[in-house]
């Protein structure tokens, strides 16, 4: 007869590789992480510390020095105690604004967000002569990002939900070429149809005007929009669409009711992909406008950092910190509904 | 409520034929299942019945009237799917109420709480339909096809999501609303069981065509074709050459059918030998190997007799027997064993 196995032995054995595994992947995973995290923490600790053009680096390492032990042990935190997510983030938060209180709690100062109330910027750098008053107010970039990427999203979402739902429900000649079509278009690279995109634009008038980029970036996405909610669709079962049309429901109605809440995570996650797109667009704002015609916040930022100034670090990192504000803020409201967008969209 | 009538109905996809030609007439108040395996149209003459499906040719009667062009909201048809199809966005409540947002029904909400007691979901109105078991979900599904008081109520397959003793239960459960409220009926089911517990009339379909209509029994003792005789029984009915030697039956006959319950063990009759037998609980199934072809007989004892390799003799008679003709139709005639050599 064999020998028994040493089970406890065995046991260990196994728990030790498990161990080992486990922290190997964490530590792997931390190593990368940091260089993903740091510029974010940069561009905040500038925002908030940098004076006239200069950044001091010394500032920048202390504040990370809290930064990002800070954002560890919350990472930490949020696995070890699944119960009290809240209470981490709290405490970790709390020690994050403590500890940089007590290293750099001098240097913190909110000048560089001084163009959300000052309407002449340039003119109080430069002086009045130098811009001439090209140069909006931030709002105005702000209000005119929100346009394009608002308006953008609403035809994107509308159009696609409603080709989405007729490619997946009804047969019609050129129904696979039209599909084919859709992925075709993905191939091509948008900015290889900036010249003719541009000239199109020229001659139906809509040069120098917001609808120009609200409608190519319509037309942009829409072919993997319509695709992502014909895959939510088809994940619809027929039967609660012939139920709601036999409960009395016509097509539509029952499209209304009963289809649509079904495909809502999907409408989600493309209304917040379209709007992040919308909002960050910067190529076809800069390309179709001839001149200052509109100013949307990547041509301000851009100019910001480019253009007018010596380059003032403090003011760009905190223009940047103002301009993703609102997609992180939409994208962390909406992020459980974008994971499950995966699921819809990868079926044919 | 309403008589039902089919007349010469046929639905093609393109070359597929999924119904051909089938007509059928249905009384008032009648609970009829169509039974057949899966592919046979049953469920195409269901939603053909519903609305959903156009029917390529052929006419659709309710009450005498043709209603072929009246879209699906218009019939007044309740239908409860295999999958149940709630509406998941909505509770149990509104799930129910949802046929009445279409139909003016006055005290909508009260009939829906009566239609909830009736089919005993009244507390579990605030759910959500993944919140509830199947057995629940069927429930719900009932009481939103019937809130409305349908003329016809289809039944796709109901009870096939549900574990065995749900499924005896709803059975009963069904039959009993279906009555109280004298609704027409019609099941749709591969499930012999469903059919013949549930229908008053079963129509058998196979192919696109009708085989046969007519009550359970009519069904199992005289089938009238070949394939209503292997489909209806379980376990299954054994068929035997006619021209076996030592088989006498009527001339013209194919084919014979014998039911396991119809063979005995006996002194003398077609030598067998056991290839295994299976204990079914209340009986036991014992499978032979015979020179007609392998043959399945029911013994009416819980342990059999007999074991693995044994040899016997199968009797069977003559009554219990059935034969068709080359066109796979019902003959009438007797059917005897002997032995080749005697």
């Amino acid at each position: 007869m064999a020998q028994a196995p040493d089970w406890d032995a065995l046991a260990r054995r196994s728990r030790r590789g498990r161990l080992l595994k486990s922290t190997l992947l964490i530590v792997f995973l931390t190593l990368v992480s940091i260089p993903v995290l740091l510029p974010f923490f940069w561009m905040l600790v500038i925002a908030l510390s940098a004076r006239t053009g200069g950044v001091e680096s010394d500032v920048l390492w202390r504040a990370c020095a809290v930064l990002v032990p800070g954002t560890l042990a919350y990472v930490a935190l949020h696995l070890a105690l699944p119960r009290h997510r809240l209470l981490s983030a709290l405490v970790c938060s709390g020690a994050i604004v403590l500890g940089l209180w007590v290293l750099v709690g001098d240097e913190l100062h909110l000048r560089n967000f001084r163009f959300l109330i000052t309407p002449n910027l340039i003119e109080e750098i430069r002086g009045a002569a130098t811009a001439g008053g090209q140069f909006p107010w931030v709002w105005e970039a702000f209000v005119n990002s929100f346009l394009v990427a608002l308006s953008s999203t609403f035809l994107k979402v509308t159009v696609a939900t409603l080709a989405g739902y007729y490619i997946s429900r009804f047969t019609f000649r050129g129904r696979s070429a039209f599909l084919q079509g859709l992925l075709l278009i993905e191939v091509f690279h948008p900015w290889m149809l900036a010249i003719p995109i541009f000239l199109v634009i020229f001659w139906i008038g809509l040069l120098n005007t917001l609808a120009g980029p609200i409608l190519v970036l319509t037309a942009i996405q829409l072919p993997f929009f319509i695709f992502i909610m014909k895959g939510f669709f088809d994940a619809v079962p027929w039967d609660i669409e012939m139920s709601a049309m036999t409960d009395g429901a016509s097509r539509r109605e029952a499209f209304w009711y009963v289809v649509l809440p079904q495909v809502v995570p999907g409408l989600i996650a493309i209304t917040v992909l379209g709007f992040i797109q919308g909002w960050e667009e910067y190529v076809f704002v800069t390309a179709l406008r001839t001149g200052n015609s509109y100013w949307v916040m990547s041509t301000y930022l851009y100019y910001v950092a480019e253009d007018v100034m010596g380059v003032d670090y403090g003011l760009v990192a905190a223009v940047s910190v103002f301009y993703i504000i609102p997609s992180l803020a939409l994208y962390l409201f909406c992020q459980r509904y974008l994971t499950q967008m995966t699921f819809g969209g990868i079926k044919g | 409520m309403a008589r039902i009538t089919l007349n010469g109905l046929s639905k093609t996809w393109g070359d597929v034929v999924a119904v051909d030609d089938i007509s059928l007439e249905i009384a008032d108040g009648e609970f009829v299942a169509i039974l057949g395996p899966s592919g046979c149209g049953k469920s195409t003459t269901l939603f053909m019945l519903a609305g959903v499906y156009m029917p390529t040719s052929g006419d659709i009667l309710f009450d005498g009237a043709r209603v072929n062009d009246v879209e699906a909201r218009m019939r007044n048809v309740g239908i409860v799917f295999q999958s149940y199809a709630l509406y998941p966005n909505m509770s149990v409540l509104k799930n129910i109420l949802f046929p009445t947002r279409f139909q003016k029904l006055d005290n909508a909400e009260a009939k829906a709480h009566d239609m909830a007691a009736l089919v005993q979901v009244d507390g579990l109105l605030d759910r959500r339909p993944s919140e509830l078991s199947g057995g629940q979900q069927q429930r719900v599904a009932l009481a939103r096809a019937l809130i409305k008081e349908p003329n016809l109520l289809l039944l796709d397959e109901p009870l096939s999501n549900l574990d065995a003793t749900l499924r005896l239960n709803m059975r009963a459960e069904i039959r009993r609303l279906t009555r109280e409220l004298g609704v027409t009926t019609i099941l749709v089911t591969h499930d012999q069981i469903e059919a013949t517990t549930m229908a008053d009339r079963i129509v058998c379909m196979n192919a696109g065509r009708i085989e046969q209509v007519g009550t359970a029994h009519d069904l199992y003792a005289r089938p009238s074709t070949r394939f209503v005789a292997g489909f209806i029984g379980s376990p299954p009915i054994n068929f035997i050459d006619a021209r076996a030697p030592g088989i006498t039956a009527p001339d013209g006959a194919d084919v014979i059918g014998i039911r396991p319950e119809a063979l005995h063990a006996s002194e003398s009759g077609i030598p067998a030998s056991v290839l295994h037998v299976e204990p079914m609980g209340r009986e036991s199934l014992i499978t032979c190997a015979t020179d007609l072809g392998e043959l399945k007989m029911l013994e009416p004892t819980p342990t059999s007799r007999f074991r693995d390799g044994d040899r016997l003799a199968l009797q069977f008679k003559s009554e219990d027997v059935i034969a068709f003709d080359g066109d796979q139709k019902l003959m009438e005639g007797p059917i005897t064993w002997q032995a080749a050599d005697a």
